[in-house]
């Protein structure tokens, strides 16, 4: 915006006097474009007198792409309003001060920035220069360390004495006994793929967190996604004795904007577990219907009858400006056991396991659906779930479809 | 009345609102780092958040005294009535908030005494960042004049209600497995308790954004369901 003020003015010089200030003009031109091409967000705000409020008279397009700029001359307080922000840009301006503060925006995708505030000498208004840059990245990485030690090492060790035990059995007294070597050797080698599995979830789910903040970019097509994914799956369905009764809308209809690999991963997941909570012999249904939006709620006397009988319905993600979006939904339902109302929101958390299920009944690694919510969440999409003790358990994922113009 | 008080009114109008967002940055930061002192075991921290509230309260007055100032000597009409009011009631609306903060950090000073082998703050954290997101969403809508992001947050309070009730078996649960613990659970259970509470002052930010922009409340029922009958509801604790 200020460049087009420049690109004006030097317009209306006569050629005489444009000859000796056009280096200067076009080297503060230049300085300007460079400024907005920055990759940190910078702006500069301005105060007319000691009680008029603080406007944003240049801002860079990382800046207003950040803070969701929307006019020139904005309220600074409209766009940023942590209280450590404002006291450093305050310091700033009353003392001339340089100030650098971190902190971070909350919301689902909270992102750590870190902001330096310079006084602007020479300014005919007192002014301040800003500078935003996002290190939502390197504190991720610190504390996914963290976490990824705490988490693998515990539920690492339970497979790991369980095989270790049985080595020494095999090293100690059972050592020329074929009997026991016959049987302790097949649980010892569940135990390792249940290892494995596990690392595999781990370190998906680390992957997936990693670069949760930065939304996909480009388009696919989610019937033909679910298709692949449930063909894939057929060998194993058919071994239980289940089906899988699949609605899809026809190919290229059901445009989305995310990452193919990351979706086949939570319809993956999603009729994975239907498969495994449904009871042998019943039918999983799959769903994908164009044209949904979050805030609509689905039949209400249906969620009346599941309260009725000790269940709900509970979103698990929820999208942010979610009424500006349209969204493809996909539906995943089993007829198997459900779950109780009260243990719906700590579904996505990692490693829990609805209280009541016998451990080691249903093979899992307790990561599947944390996989699930950190890829919905990435993909700026929603997650819910509809249950009831003996009414079966039914997902719901929200994809965002690409605006009409660009489909 | 003339172009000039016009103009006044409106840079008034303009600075009265941009003291609620002050104010609601403030509120949504307290917020922020009183759970977070409850998650770290962070005595300073929560130190800091008491004394903080203080500056809420300040501003709170003053925004009180502007509006009223407005409405005495301007005597607004139509929306500019209702823009004062909104703001008028946003600021005790966000004040009760941060009161809410301030007594989480005074049981984050409890907490931290007590054994750190209770592992529900984890469960605190992921529900007071669930709230904290919420209030920010408010607060978003009501600087940026968007009543449909307004109406998102008024439609979602659902959940924070469920992550209550279910926090709330949990510690029951915790407390009868282990009579020790039952000290700093039942600050947690306050503090939990204390931010649903907050969620409910989130919702009603979009409800007042409402009211300034349409002049009616928000007039479809909302898809809440409450759960009184299965985890009974503790009265509110303020400061």
């Amino acid at each position: 915006m200020t460049v087009l003020s420049f690109a004006w003015r030097k317009g209306s010089r006569s050629p005489e006097q444009e000859r000796l200030p056009t280096t200067a003009i076009n080297r503060d031109a230049l300085s300007l474009r460079a400024i907005q091409l920055l990759p940190d967000a910078v702006l500069i705000v301005q105060r007319e007198d000691a009680t008029a409020p603080l406007r944003i008279v240049t801002s860079n397009a990382a800046a207003q792409d950040m803070l969701r700029i929307r006019a020139q001359d904005e309220n600074l307080i409209s766009v940023l309003r942590h209280p450590e922000i404002l006291s450093a840009v305050e310091k700033s301006l009353s003392s001339g001060e340089s100030c650098s503060v971190s902190c971070d925006t909350g919301g689902p995708q909270s992102r750590t920035l870190r902001i330096w505030t310079r006084p602007l000498p020479h300014a005919h208004r007192p002014s301040v220069v800003l500078i935003l840059r996002d290190e939502t990245d390197a504190r991720r990485l610190e504390r996914m360390r963290a976490d990824f030690m705490a988490n693998a090492s515990h539920e690492l060790r339970t497979p790991l004495a369980s095989i270790t035990g049985f080595i020494d059995t095999l090293l100690g007294h059972a050592r020329d006994d074929a009997d026991a070597r016959n049987r302790f050797l097949p649980v010892m080698a569940a135990q390792a793929k249940r290892m494995s599995r596990l690392i595999d979830d781990l370190l998906s789910l680390s992957r997936i967190e990693l670069n949760e903040h930065v939304p996909p970019s480009g388009t696919c097509d989610l019937a033909l996604v679910v298709r692949e994914v449930v063909d894939g799956l057929l060998p194993v369905v058919s071994a239980k004795g289940a089906k899988i009764d699949l609605a899809v809308p026809p190919e290229s209809t059901a445009q989305v904007i995310g990452e193919r690999d990351q979706l086949a991963q939570i319809i993956q997941n999603l009729i994975d577990n239907a498969v495994k909570y449904a009871p042998d012999g019943t039918a999983v249904t799959v769903n994908v219907c164009l044209d949904a939006s979050f805030d609509a709620d689905s039949d209400g006397s249906r969620l009346s009858d599941l309260r009725e009988a000790g269940g709900g319905r509970m979103a698990l993600v929820s999208p942010e400006r979610a009424h500006e979006n349209r969204y493809v939904q996909i539906r995943v339902s089993d007829c198997g056991a459900g779950i109780a109302r009260e243990y719906l929101p700590r579904l996505t958390e990692r490693f829990y396991r609805v209280p009541g299920q016998k451990s080691g009944e249903i093979p899992g690694t307790g990561l599947g659906l944390a996989i699930v919510k950190h890829i919905v969440n990435r993909h700026r999409g929603g997650l819910s779930v509809e249950s009831a003790p003996g009414q079966g358990t039914t997902f719901t994922v929200l994809i965002p479809a690409p605006a009409p113009n660009t489909a | 009345m003339t172009e000039h008080t016009l103009k006044f009114f409106a840079e008034e109008l303009e600075q009265l609102k941009a003291d609620v967002i002050r104010m609601g940055g403030l509120a949504e930061a307290q917020v922020i780092q009183a759970v977070g002192a409850v998650a770290d075991r962070d005595i300073a921290l929560a130190e800091r958040v008491i004394i903080e509230d203080e500056k809420l309260d300040a501003l709170q007055h003053e925004i009180e005294r502007c509006a009223i100032r407005l409405i005495a000597l301007r005597q607004p009409v139509a929306q500019d009535l209702r823009r004062t009011v909104g703001a008028l009631k946003l600021s005790l609306v966000l004040e009760r908030a941060g009161d809410y903060a301030k007594n989480i950090a005074k049981r984050a000073l409890v907490i931290a005494q007590s054994d750190p082998e209770i592992p529900l703050t984890r469960s605190v954290q992921r529900m007071g960042q669930l709230v904290a997101g919420r209030l920010k969403e408010a607060l978003d809508a009501y600087s940026g004049g968007d009543v449909e992001a307004a109406r998102s947050v008024w439609n979602r309070d659902e959940d924070i209600d469920e992550h209550y009730n279910s926090l709330f078996r949990e510690l029951l649960t915790y407390m009868m497995g282990d009579p020790h613990t039952i000290g700093a659970c039942a600050h947690l259970l306050f503090v939990a308790k204390n931010l649903e509470r907050i969620g409910d002052y989130a919702t009603s930010v979009a409800e007042i954004l409402q009211y300034e922009v349409a002049g009616e409340e928000f007039s479809d029922p909302r898809p809440k369901w409450s759960s009184v009958e299965s985890a009974p509801s503790i009265s509110g604790e303020g400061s």
